[in-house]
């Protein structure tokens, strides 16, 4: 997959090389993990407008992994999200126009929030569901 | 019983009618914050603030220009993320984009300013001509001038967007036959956020939007009034051919081997070093490219007077020189050492605005 990011490109003539960037991210990492652990919640690491080379990127989703879980959200465009091999750590992506990186992220906890109905849509839904079934109630009395 | 006046939906009830769930808010959040650069974990509450928030009122004007601004804004989108800023604003004059004309239009225009008095937003785009009591430019039989005061006089902030507004631009350009001056040189009293670009980066202005209807506050300005979120780094200071220019390599013509190998443009002309803006970062046509990447210098097409620096293909130091040997000295400095590069460039910006509006202290 071709993607761009909103981070600084890296000319063709330099060789993307490793900055030392995703090894300063994954101690990053590492910090909150154990916050969360000792029951703490602690914000998301924004990857977004980090000056991170495309090595450093590489370098940092291969050494995070992938876990059990992925997922697909189709909402105002797509978003990936995956737990890294690391429970708890989370890597979530949302793509803008033309399947450019909008904003990517590293979440921290049981499940990312995007991932969460919320609570205005689940009482959209609810009232959404009674009417559909109300509707399909009163054609069925029609019917007979 | 008399009944509570009912309250316009908010943008969360607006939106969900559409199918657009609380998920959408809160990618678009975090894409804002990442954009905006605002503190980790604001995205939760930006996204909460624009759901419960209402649409925002907006009056767009549109003055001496070239209606680059507004296609700037309008073309950039595709329907997905970045297109959400249009459900978070309504949009209740616009003379390019509304379907009304004439005294319809302008009968749209003072019912949204009566209705939200206090409350609602001006966007500017273009200058103003001022020469002659204002007649160079009118519209309905009303000076821009006039319109300008009479439209903010009950606004609750505005927004100048590209460099015609925020500071002249090209309409100002010398011999400036109009008088065109920049907004705040006419609106003294209102809270003014300056985005200039020439045209401005479609995400500024989205970014801007969006921060207003849903922290109800100005974002943090420069002394230029331009949000720091967007404009507080120079283009030079996250220029990928900056290794280029570190190593005293430039390229001496469009044409020449170091053009081909991609080397700094300095010495062609680019203004990079003092422009602040978010090209470099934020890029263009959706994040594909942006001049510098295209082979081309920056113009400096966000910062006052750009069209009469003395050139686009000088060099910057012999700009300056034409202004004072101190300053090239300080250009030249910095580019045969490289070293200190980032803040030799912001003192450039210092002494060359100092340079450019001796008159003029802080803006703020
Ligand atoms: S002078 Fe221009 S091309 Fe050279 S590094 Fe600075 S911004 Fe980039
Ligand atoms: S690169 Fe320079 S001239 Fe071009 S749009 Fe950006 S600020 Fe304006």
């Amino acid at each position: 997959m071709t993607t761009q990011a909103l981070h600084p490109s890296v000319s063709p003539q330099e060789p993307p090389r490793l900055t030392g960037m995703s090894e300063a991210v994954l101690a990053e990492v590492a910090a909150r993990l154990a916050e969360v652990v000792a029951g703490a919640s602690v914000p998301p690491i924004d990857l977004t407008a980090m000056p991170l080379t495309s090595e450093d990127r590489a370098d940092l989703e291969q050494r995070l992994g992938r876990g059990e879980v992925f997922a697909t959200v189709e909402s105002a465009g797509r978003s990936q999200i995956w737990e890294t091999q690391f429970s708890g750590v989370w890597f979530v992506r949302h793509f803008g126009e033309n399947d450019r990186i909008a904003s990517e992220c590293i979440e921290f906890g049981a499940a990312p929030e995007i991932l969460f109905s919320h609570r205005a849509d689940m009482s959209a839904a609810a009232r959404r569901l009674a009417a559909a079934l109300q509707s399909a109630d009163a054609r069925e009395k029609t019917d007979h | 019983m008399p009944q509570a006046p009912k309250l316009a939906p908010t943008l969360g009830e607006l939106l969900q009618e559409r199918g657009v769930s609380r998920r959408a808010f809160l990618k678009y959040a975090s894409y804002l914050s990442a954009v905006m650069a605002l503190p980790a974990g604001s995205a939760s509450a930006l996204a909460e603030g624009l759901a419960n928030a209402r649409r925002q009122s907006v009056i767009w004007l549109s003055f001496q220009e070239c209606t680059g601004c507004t296609e700037s804004l309008t073309r950039s989108f595709s329907p997905t993320l970045e297109s959400l800023i249009f459900d978070l604003i309504s949009l209740d004059y616009h003379h390019t984009l509304q379907a009304a004309s004439g005294e319809a239009a302008e009968k749209a225009r003072e019912a949204a300013m009566a209705e939200n008095k206090g409350k609602y937003v001006v966007v500017v785009d273009g200058a103003v001509p001022t020469k002659d009591g204002g007649l160079y430019s009118t519209i309905a039989g009303v000076s821009n001038l006039d319109m300008l005061k009479a439209t903010a006089k009950d606004a609750m902030a505005v927004i100048a967007v590209g460099t015609c507004a925020a500071f002249g631009g090209i309409p100002k350009a010398r011999p400036n036959p109009t008088g065109a001056a920049a907004i705040d040189e006419i609106i003294t009293d209102k809270p003014i956020i300056n985005i200039p670009g020439c045209p401005p980066i479609p995400e500024a202005m989205a970014g801007v939007v969006s921060y207003l209807v849903s922290f109800v506050k100005l974002p943090e300005l420069d002394h230029l009034r331009r949000p720091k979120a967007f404009f507080g780094e120079t283009i030079h200071d996250r220029c990928y051919r900056r290794p280029f220019y570190e190593r005293g390599l430039f390229a001496e013509g469009f044409d020449d081997a170091g053009a081909r190998q991609g080397w700094c443009l300095y010495k062609v002309g680019c203004k990079g070093p003092v422009t602040y803006n978010a090209c470099a970062t934020l890029k263009w046509n959706g994040g594909v490219s942006f001049p510098i990447q295209s082979g081309h210098g920056c113009l400096g097409c966000s910062e006052p007077d750009f069209w009469d620096q003395g050139g686009f293909y000088r060099p910057l130091s012999t700009n300056l020189r034409d202004m004072g040997p101190a300053l090239a000295g300080a250009a030249l400095a910095g580019a045969a050492l490289g070293a200190g590069a980032a803040w030799a460039s912001r003192r450039h910006q210092e002494s060359y605005q100092r340079e450019q509006n001796p008159n003029e202290g802080d803006k703020k």
